[in-house]
């Protein structure tokens, strides 16, 4: 009988491939789809065989099928034609890639290719291909988030308060989404995005993009001796007599960190007021002006001119806008200006930024233009280089490879021009031109093809933002960074290796998230370049509600395709601080600080030498999260209790005299505050004999029973922990200790430790 | 439950084809106490001289043409088959190539003439991390040995900077001061002191049996990958963490001053606590566009001086024999000076390597005296202008992976290098 089975079953998984000895239509609409079209067309042909590409004269143009799959069946049409036409035998299709027939493209397939490969397949079953009709009809893939389910309003509602806003969701929000559903999000946003807490996110996620903060050396260090060499160290000589002798000195101390501190943040300030003000985020490239704080401003010697806006002049982290006149050296030079102001072009003339990416006289501002490429339009440049045959070879063959060489030009065609728009700035990030002028022996000063007119010169970095922010890349790469400062990781590339079983599945991976982040800058782009729509677009997104499988695939392709879905996302120890003090009403302060033990340990960055997260918890995180869990419950549990129960965060509903057993209604006051506690703690809405609660239920009270079983036990909780003003707690009953080692367990988990 | 009782419980929930790690971490973790997982070798240290180092100025030394200034081509010093340029009188501190090459030169293997192929940091870095220039996924060597030889010890994989992408394989380790050590050796005890437990013995061990319970629930679960993948290494991380214990007895009392030192001292204790297979360590400031002679005198110094301390104080620790030690960079530096008297990027350079199971007093490949590299012979590893290879970072790490036994660990198929098999580098170690 088996084997019989095993026979029908070959059978029915041959036939339908023989058929009538002739493959089905939607068989070779499926190899024209995923192989033709993904591996060749789409990555190879299309670059330039589209309607605005450099082959938009060819008769070859295809249209990009990223939204629209209609485009297919016009582009499989124009790979038939091309197929059916031949010179000397050999279809066209196969002479051109190849670099044959004049193609004008050159070499885009070598003959030996997995590309080159498919395209000769492709010819060699035109026949299968001509006189049908139906072939692309059939091809429909379910839709990608078939079988994911979503997360609950009250859910997300937590997640993203606790995300943005470092607090739990108010009744309002959550009456909000009760009586609105997810429609309310937005509103519940929009009154989000005004809060402080949200700003220090994005501020800090802005910096994990840009690093700003690492610059190199102190902070007044950006404003260079020639300009600014009576202003820059005003803290030295900054009056303090007010401060007794005795401790005049630690207050200079602290004079010259708040200044630098002050300094630092200016260049995320402006992404702050950019955002605070709705104003476009093209700003960050355009804007005329820059933030400074009562501090910095005297820095830059411009304090007095300033000192009536502010509405506190001590407090050194507030900031105003204002625009620096032209920079005078000490010999009198004036900067070349036309306004007579300093040529503000938002971060990109920022001194801080300037001096985070620094220069050579042999590196040119190639790295500023790299920088450039990668921040705003979302291309990096230096991440695929490719090989160059012979790089020494080359370097010695060539007078100036970087305009000679082929495989040189490639790359420095595009960024040496943009390079020379940083030609006013030296090495130390300062105004200081070379005294010769820019070097002759590059690609003059300008932007993909367009030369920097000399009479904008003095102010070629605005010229450059002002260009850079009609580029729908610029746009595309905000949406990028916000989708980053969200989900904890970069975009994902899109699937190189043809060859890879995977292509298929990593190609509609990326293509759904592609579509995210492109509608999201498109909607950005339509609301005055609104940055707060990307986030609210991200939000409302699938990609970033998806919270589970509604049933197991056991389909590798499926798998591979879900692979990056879900937010699922480690805390970095600023959020998981930031969360440790909204859930427990107090900081627990070791995550984070320039004293902190454990910021590096647990994955942190400091914006120059580290300035990647570690995404995964390796045995050193580990550790760190069992002290995080042993230390926070040990300060806040005795804490909590003895508090009124109404102004407890933890414990509201029970009394350590509760005791499983002791009286009938214990257990249920028991499962009550476990349920409580799942919730406060972990955001899950369980019901009291829920397996999870069932579980921690069981961890309570069998620690008390193994308390009682064990002799000479203290009756008093531990001297570190459970001491309230100096006086240690009774805990005759071990419920203190057991509700310690409850909340332990719970802060250990996936739940809390992950967004 | 045992450990073969787990695995067998992870493999019929399907987590042995879902995770990504060698095996499931969930399952590598869940021992009893006692049972916690212990590397015993070998132990590999990456050496990183990062922002490029002066080739000549160490073993490929010329001294023609005006690529040298601080020596002539008739100062070049040997030991035995190694070829070195004289620094002794230029080193203020650290070890000179005198000492370095004399002290070890018998266990030494140079490859000179190697292609790095780009002249830029960053693809450098990649490249020569990974073997592998185009591709933003692949693991550097130091994480694919680690994730393949013992991907569930708590610090599998440390780093203490460079290019250290994982692949998605191991999870990284950064550990910057040595007295974070003892903090986390010991993280049940208060600040660090094992003898004053935040808890009773019998509540931390029900508190580490409900969350083992609660991971097997979980792993009978549907889950999205990345819910199973971070669930299942979120419980190994903090399971085996409990390893980390065993590095308090090897943590120096004092720290040491050098900036390599103090990177080698924590990837000992780790080493020999058995609870790490690699550390990528690393010092800066090579990128010498300016000034290169003092610069890479004083780099080179302390660069070897790094590599002499974590051999010397391997030694005192007994694993000096089970340690596997690369030296490299992401690229040279030009044959000419430039105007600022620096050096700038040059695609040609080498690698060295010492320890267990690789022959010394050997140099494979060489450059010209235009520092062009000239072709190897990747059956003989002699130099060969006819039928010789360019040796290139993939060629490298394909012998490293042989050579380290995991070049058919289904993690290094996952992530293959394009050598063919006439161009393989054969006994390249010895």
């Amino acid at each position: 009988m088996k084997r019989t089975l095993l026979g029908l079953l070959t059978f029915c998984l041959w036939f339908p491939s023989t058929g009538a000895g002739k493959p089905t239509a939607s068989a070779v609409g499926a190899f024209f789809i995923d192989e033709v079209w993904a591996k060749v067309g789409e990555r190879t042909c299309l670059k330039c065989h589209n309607t605005e590409g450099d082959a938009s004269e060819s008769k070859f143009l295809m249209q990009d099928t990223s939204r629209d799959l209609n485009g297919l069946s016009k582009n499989l049409e124009v790979f038939l034609q091309m197929a059916a036409k031949r010179k000397a035998g050999k279809s066209r299709l196969l002479e051109k890639p190849t670099g044959g027939l004049k193609h004008e493209g050159g070499v885009v397939l070598k003959p030996d290719s997995s590309g080159y490969r498919i395209l000769e397949e492709f010819v060699d079953r035109l026949s299968e291909f001509q006189g049908r009709k139906d072939l692309l009809a059939g091809h429909h893939q379910p839709p990608f988030f078939n079988g994911l389910t979503m997360m609950a309003p009250d859910r997300l509602l937590r997640r993203v308060t606790l995300s943005l806003a470092a607090r739990l969701p108010t009744k309002e929000e959550h009456a909000a989404l009760n009586k609105r559903g997810l429609r309310a999000l937005d509103s519940i946003l929009d009154e989000l995005m005004k809060e402080e807490a949200f700003y220090e996110r994005l501020l800090e996620g802005f910096n994990d993009v840009f690093l700003t903060q690492g610059y190199d050396g102190n902070s007044e260090r950006i404003l260079s001796y020639d300009h600014f060499n009576k202003s820059r160290n005003w803290f030295l000589k900054h009056d303090l007599n007010h401060v007794p002798e005795k401790e005049r000195q630690k207050a200079r101390y602290k004079l010259a960190g708040d200044y630098r501190q002050a300094l630092r943040r200016e260049p995320l300030e402006l992404i702050r007021y950019i955002v605070a003000n709705d104003r476009p985020i093209t700003e960050l490239v355009t804007a005329d002006y820059i933030m400074v704080s009562p501090y910095s401003a005297r820095g830059y010697g411009i304090y007095e001119q300033v000192r009536k806006k502010f509405k506190n002049p001590d407090d050194h982290l507030e900031y105003i806008r204002t625009q620096l006149p032209a920079l005078k050296a000490r010999s009198g030079k004036v900067q070349k200006s036309e306004t007579g102001r300093y040529p503000h072009s938002g971060l990109l003339s920022t001194f801080q930024y300037l001096r985070r990416y620094p220069t050579t006289d042999t590196n040119r501002n190639r790295l500023r233009a790299r920088m450039y490429y990668q921040f705003f339009l979302g291309v990096d440049i230096l991440e695929l280089a490719s090989r160059v045959n012979d790089a020494a070879a080359i370097s010695a063959k060539f007078d100036n490879p970087t305009m000679q060489a082929p495989d040189c030009v490639v790359c420095h065609r595009t960024l040496d021009p943009v390079a020379g728009l940083f030609q006013d700035f030296n090495a130390e990030g300062h105004l200081g031109p070379r005294k010769e002028g820019w070097y002759k022996d590059v690609f003059g000063p300008g932007l993909e093809g367009e030369g920097l007119p000399q009479k904008e010169q003095w102010r070629a970095l605005q010229w450059l933002g002002e260009r850079t922010a009609k580029d729908p890349r610029f746009t595309v790469a905000m949406a990028e960074h916000v989708y980053y400062i969200l989900m904890g990781r970069r975009v994902l590339l899109p699937p190189e290796d043809i060859d890879d079983p995977m292509f298929g599945a990593r190609r509609r991976a990326y293509k759904q998230q592609r579509r995210l982040i492109e509608d999201a800058a498109k909607r950005c782009a339509n609301a005055n370049f609104n940055l707060k729509v990307i986030f609210k677009d991200l939000i409302a997104s699938k990609l970033y509600r998806v919270d589970g499988l509604a049933a197991a695939s056991g389909n590798p392709q499926r798998q591979e395709e879900l692979d990056d879905v879900g937010l699922v996302r480690l805390l970095t120890p600023e959020q998981l601080e930031r969360k440790l003090t909204a859930l427990f009403g107090q900081e627990w302060g070791e995550l984070v600080g320039r004293e902190s033990k454990f910021m590096i340990l647990y994955g942190g960055i400091d914006s120059k030498s580290v300035t990647e997260r570690i995404s995964d918890p390796s045995g050193a995180m580990g550790a760190v999260q069992r002290i995080m869990a042993n230390d926070v419950a040990c300060r806040n549990v005795v804490l909590d209790f003895s508090r009124k129960s109404r102004e407890r965060l933890l414990f509201p509903n029970i009394e350590p005299d509760v005791v499983p057993g002791d009286k009938p209604d214990s257990e249920a006051k028991i499962r009550r505050a476990i349920v409580h506690l799942h919730q406060h703690l972990l955001g899950q809405e369980h019901t009291a004999y829920h397996p999870e609660v069932e579980r921690t239920y069981q961890l309570f009270a069998g620690i008390i029973v193994e308390a009682r079983a064990t002799k000479g036990l203290d009756k008093r909780e531990s001297y570190h922990c459970g001491r309230i003003e100096g006086r240690r707690i009774e805990d005759p009953n071990y419920t203190l200790r057991a509700w310690r080692g409850v909340v332990t367990y719970l802060l250990r988990q996936h739940d809390f430790l992950y967004e | 439950m045992n450990r073969r009782e787990l695995l067998k419980l992870c493999g019929s929930a399907g987590l042995g084809f879902a995770a990504p790690m060698a095996l499931p971490p969930l399952c590598q973790g869940a021992e009893p106490k006692g049972q916690l997982p212990d590397y015993v070798g070998p132990y590999y240290a990456i050496f990183n001289a990062s922002g490029g180092w002066d080739t000549t100025y160490l073993m490929d030394p010329k001294g023609v043409d005006g690529i040298n200034r601080l020596y002539k081509e008739g100062d070049i010093l040997t030991h035995g088959k190694h070829k070195f340029a004289p620094t002794a009188k230029q080193v203020q501190k650290g070890i000179s190539n005198e000492d370095f090459f004399r002290k070890y030169g018998s266990e030494l293997l140079v490859i000179n003439g190697l292609d790095y192929s780009v002249n830029n940091h960053a693809p450098g870095s990649r490249y020569m991390a990974t073997g592998k220039l185009d591709s933003l996924a692949y693991p550097t060597f130091a994480a694919l040995v680690a994730s393949c030889r013992g991907p569930d010890v708590p610090l599998a994989f440390l780093t203490f900077g460079q290019y250290s992408a994982t692949g998605n394989l191991v999870p990284m380790s950064r550990v910057p001061y040595l007295n974070s050590m003892n903090l986390l050796a010991n993280a049940d005890g208060i600040q660090g002191n094992s003898r004053s437990p935040y808890h009773d013995d019998f509540v931390t061990d029900r508190i580490e049996r409900a969350l083992k319970e609660q991971a097997k629930a979980r792993a009978a679960k549907v889950r999205l990958p990345r819910v199973e993948r971070s669930q299942s290494m979120l419980y190994a991380a903090q399971l085996n963490s409990k390893a980390l214990e065993r590095v308090t007895p090897y943590i120096p009392k004092a720290s040491p001053k050098g900036r390599l030192s103090l990177q080698a001292d924590i990837a000992l204790a780790s080493f020999k606590a058995g609870v790490c297979v690699s550390a990528n360590l690393s010092i800066g400031q090579f990128d010498s566009h300016g000034n290169n002679d003092p610069d890479q005198m004083r780099l080179i110094s302390e660069f070897l001086d790094g590599i002499d301390y974590m051999l010397t104080k391997a030694e005192e620790l007994k694993i000096r024999d089970k340690l596997v030690i690369v030296i490299q960079s992401e690229m040279g530096r030009t044959p000419t000076y430039n105007k600022g008297q620096g050096k700038d990027h040059w695609s040609i350079g080498s690698i060295m390597f010492i320890g267990q199971d690789i022959r010394g007093n050997r140099v494979i490949g060489a450059t010209d005296n235009n520092q062009l590299p000239t072709p190897v012979n990747a059956k003989s590893l002699s130099n060969d202008r006819e039928k010789g290879i360019r040796v290139r970072p993939e060629h490298i790490h394909k012998a490293l992976r042989e050579f380290a036994r995991i070049d058919k660990h289904k993690f290094s198929s996952q992530f293959p290098l394009k050598v063919s098999d006439k161009d393989r580098l054969r006994g390249l170690f010895g």
